[in-house]
């Protein structure tokens, strides 16, 4: 295989005497929360706007409370998806540098846009939400403002999922150039489809279980919470059957190195297990679909049936990068150790040979020359940017030329080319010019 | 560096695709959020304690600027510069999270305090603004909000500080002859700028946060309908400018008190950093840029303290225009004179490890390019690829600060030079005229390829 991996960076991984497990445990914990927060974002600002729109075409004051109340997790989500998002990323760059460096390169500029698109999805998902009273009568506008943010939100996955995709298979680095090379795969799309359908199976039970809690506090909210129980189970059973036959086939859409092995792991089994649990929860949805209202105890058990599903999923993205990483991970220890050998015998012989080096006694006129950058346009004798202090001296001009030119600067004498003015002292100025006019 | 693939910003450069994001970042990190949690959690404290209902309201319109500034802006970019550091110097960012791991970590533990707090503190303030028990359990989730933004500063800054003076008490971090290297993880956290860093990052950005928020109070009660919000525009601006005379003398105490804690080499690049380096002589230049800053803010201070509510709208942006040069200022500095360094001593500019150096030299930068196409790395017996081979020399030294035809560009900095005069520059790179170069690291013929390379910049069209 064409193996193509940066060296490790020299430095010690700071595991603090850690196991393995435990920094692999709080790489899967982060990751689902952050996970968990990003599925609500995309699935509560769709909602959002969608029973934004419902609400102008029913006319149905009650789409529209929802539509508003959405807006809460939407920035409850987005915030703290963001901020959850960055510890798997911390995780993953001290465990594993060079991969995941060398992804975020090979699909630089464009993986900008989880930066700078998330910038712009922020705040027109704030002007979204804060100006839903001000814009009741601008309705058309105030949801277009809202589904820009939504569109624009749905366009950070493909990106960060590219670059995900090429880091877990380091085999790809010698043949991927730009972004497009690992978006438009199969891998990509599948995992596409996987993450938008979870995503709104995910927002389906969140919205079932902020409903109930709605109701609960009754008021002018219970309609809306009514609303949102009976969307909610829509959604997740509209998004999980195709979800519950796409997720164990991603597995299986990565590069064939990678997928034969990973068929010999325990961590095969994991997909098929979210599956059953999405199925277990489709059921259980099924049989209180008639009912209008759910108690608490049933929206918590679906929210942690499908929480389980997403850590399950998670898990078995984790031995992704066990199964992966163990070849790519070993050849680079040995390159890198190697190559730090080589580094380190040749830098302790440059220091020895440093040390016994008969100390360079400059002349002081070279050494202030030196200093101030003379030597960058003039050597003593080859012309370079300017003449060689040979050829000046050789010209015969008095001292006071010399000295007129080095302080204002001067053009003309040897070409179109302009010596700058010098900021000097008029010492220095003198033993620059009698230093210069000694070298014919 | 040249192990990593290698991503060149065509036009504006890599430097100044990191300083659009890292400029951004100070501004709403600095103002918004640090400066700004201290300033409006002491804001909702004195107005809710003189019980002044209309400026407690102004000073949630006020949080709500900041919250969403804050939250967006200022949380994304400071993601951001972890990505574009990635994309500019994956070696150099590789090793600070190695060295910094357990600090980010708990960095990233007390901003999520951070963000929590300021959700509640936002999110909650209109249903416990009607009681007095609710508005001061209210304020204290703004304090313990401005606690928490400060202690990620803290966090930072010590990383800031460890870039530019790595070594604590001249003890080294790191022994660069051993592999893997054995970092001293309190040499690198204690490093001797860290507290006269975060001392006057803290009190700038408190005092830049209170000019924010004087502009921000002249917009909100200008164009508020209500009577009573207009008229705490005096007392809140008075209030703010109250924070700067006190903040804005101390700050500058201790960033002379930094400047004091640099190394001689990098103090002495300052004039090069503020002015570039056409102007690098022009020492009264500097002074009448430093003066020009700091005197706009002291006297739009001084009209903002004694005549609050006369205070002109120009004052008040001309005051927050001033602290953004200053800010823009400090961080272009701050970042230039570690030149030719980016960790101190340890790794240049371009990436590359000082130990790697002699090595490097004898056997050639191209050789470990891992990214670099084969054709690419050696040069043919006719030399026909000698161009093509330089150019992937400059593509891999050279891309972290210079463009070939844009910001810093090689073909202007070239223009009019020789092959032979190029060649002899590339020889004493860090020598007296341009000290914040590093060397150049490779082997003869390499040298020869690259300025073979460089000499064709000024040369293409011209009919030969």
């Amino acid at each position: 295989m064409n193996w193509k991996l940066p060296f490790d960076i020299p430095l010690v991984i700071p595991t603090m005497g850690l196991p393995g497990w435990f920094f692999d445990t709080l790489g899967v914990i982060v990751f689902v929360v952050h996970i968990a927060f990003i599925y609500t974002l995309i699935g509560a600002s769709t909602a959002s706007v969608l029973y934004n729109i419902t609400g102008v075409f029913k006319k149905s004051k009650t789409d529209d409370v929802l539509a508003y109340k959405m807006t809460n997790p939407t920035t409850i989500s987005e915030n703290m998806g963001a901020l959850w998002g960055v510890a798997p990323l911390l995780v993953i760059s001290v465990l594993y540098t060079g991969f995941f460096y060398t992804a975020i390169l090979k699909v630089s500029p464009h993986i900008l846009h989880i930066i700078y698109g998330n910038i712009f999805a922020f705040l027109l998902s704030y002007a979204y939400k804060f100006s839903w009273h001000a814009l009741h009568r601008h309705k058309g506008f105030h949801i277009a403002i809202g589904l820009v943010a939504v569109l624009t939100f749905y366009t950070l996955p493909p990106v960060f999922m590219s670059m995900s995709n090429l880091y877990l298979q380091p085999e790809t680095f010698a043949t991927v150039q730009t972004i497009w090379d690992i978006m438009l795969t199969p891998l990509t799309g599948f995992r596409l489809i996987n993450f938008f359908l979870t995503a709104f199976s995910f927002t389906g039970i969140v919205m079932i279980y902020l409903g109930v809690k709605w109701i609960k506090a009754g008021g002018e909210d219970a309609e809306a919470g009514r609303l949102a129980v009976d969307q909610g189970k829509k959604w997740f059973m509209w998004a999980a059957p195709v979800n519950i036959a796409v997720l164990p086939l991603v597995f299986f859409a990565f590069s064939p190195r990678f997928s034969e092995a990973y068929i010999h792991t325990p961590f095969v089994f994991l997909p098929f297990a979210a599956s059953a649990v999405l199925t277990i929860l489709f059921f259980f949805l099924l049989k209180r679909f008639g009912d209008e209202e759910m108690n608490l105890g049933d929206a918590t058990k679906a929210l942690v049936l499908m929480v389980a599903a997403v850590a399950l999923m998670a898990t078995a993205r984790h031995g992704i990068r066990v199964v992966s990483f163990e070849e790519p991970l070993k050849l680079q220890a040995e390159a890198t150790e190697k190559y730090m050998t080589d580094v380190i015998a040749e830098y302790k012989a440059y220091k020895e040979e440093m040390k016994n080096a008969p100390a360079v006694v400059l002349d002081p006129a070279v050494s202030l020359a030196d200093s101030k950058g003379c030597l960058a346009c003039h050597s003593i004798d080859a012309p370079l940017v300017g003449p060689s202090y040979k050829e000046i001296a050789a010209k015969g001009q008095s001292a006071e030329t010399l000295t007129a030119s080095l302080k204002n600067g001067s053009t003309g004498k040897w070409g179109e080319t302009p010596m700058p003015p010098q900021t000097l002292t008029d010492e220095e100025a003198k033993t620059l010019v009698v230093w210069v006019l000694k070298q014919k | 560096m040249f192990d990593f693939p290698i991503f060149e910003m065509p036009t504006i450069g890599l430097r100044m695709l990191m300083a659009i994001n890292a400029i951004i970042h100070v501004f709403v990190s600095h103002g918004g959020a640090v400066g700004g949690s201290v300033v409006l959690a002491l804001a909702a404290w004195w107005t809710n304690k003189r019980g002044d209902t209309a400026g407690y309201e102004t000073v949630y319109r006020l949080l709500m600027v900041f919250f969403i500034l804050s939250t967006s802006i200022g949380a994304l970019t400071g993601i951001g510069m972890w990505i574009h550091a990635n994309i500019i110097s994956p070696n150099a960012i590789g090793g600070l999270i190695r060295v910094f791991f357990w600090k980010w970590f708990i960095e990233w533990i007390v901003f999520n305090f951070e963000v929590i707090l300021l959700l509640f503190w936002f999110m909650t303030w209109k249903q416990k603004e009607t009681t007095l028990k609710g508005r001061t359990s209210s304020v204290r989730f703004g304090i313990w909000y401005a606690i928490s933004s400060w202690v990620t500063m803290l966090i930072i800054t010590a990383i800031l500080g460890f870039m530019l003076t790595p070594n604590f008490d001249g003890q080294p971090w790191v022994d660069p002859e051993v592999y893997p290297g054995n970092v001293n993880y309190n040499n690198a956290l204690f490093n001797p700028t860290w507290f006269p860093g975060l001392l006057m990052r803290t009190f700038s950005s408190i005092a830049f946060a209170a000019a924010l928020a004087i502009m921000w109070t002249w917009l909100i009660t200008a164009f508020s309908k209500d009577e009573e919000i207009r008229n705490t525009k005096e007392r809140l601006i008075k209030f703010f400018a109250t924070i700067m005379m006190v903040t804005v003398p101390v700050a500058a105490a201790f960033g002379y008190y930094y400047l004091l804690q640099i190394p001689e080499a990098a103090r002495a690049m300052i004039p090069t950093a503020m002015m570039t380096r056409a102007f690098a002589d022009k020492m009264d230049l500097m002074y009448l840029i430093i003066s020009g800053i700091g005197g706009a803010v002291v006297i739009t201070t001084i009209i903002a303290y004694f005549s609050p509510k006369r205070m002109p709208y120009i004052a008040a942006t001309l005051m927050v225009a001033a602290f953004m040069l200053f800010w823009g200022y400090e961080e272009r500095t701050r970042e230039f004179i570690r030149k030719p360094y980016l960790i101190y001593h340890y790794m240049y500019a371009n990436g590359i490890r000082v130990t790697d150096v002699p090595y490097l030299n004898k056997v050639g930068i191209l050789k470990h390019a891992v990214f670099v196409d084969e054709k690419d790395k050696v040069i043919n017996e006719d030399k026909s690829n000698l161009v093509k081979v330089g150019h992937t020399i400059a593509r891999i030294e050279c891309r972290a600060c210079h463009t070939e035809n844009g910001i810093n560009g090689l073909k202007a900095l070239t223009a009019g030079w020789s092959e032979a005069a190029i060649r002899n520059r590339i020889n004493n790179l860090p020598g007296g005229g341009t000290p914040y170069m590093p060397p150049f690291v490779g082997t003869e013929a390499e040298k020869e390829a690259l300025a073979a390379y460089l000499a064709t910049l000024n040369k293409r069209g011209e009919i030969k």
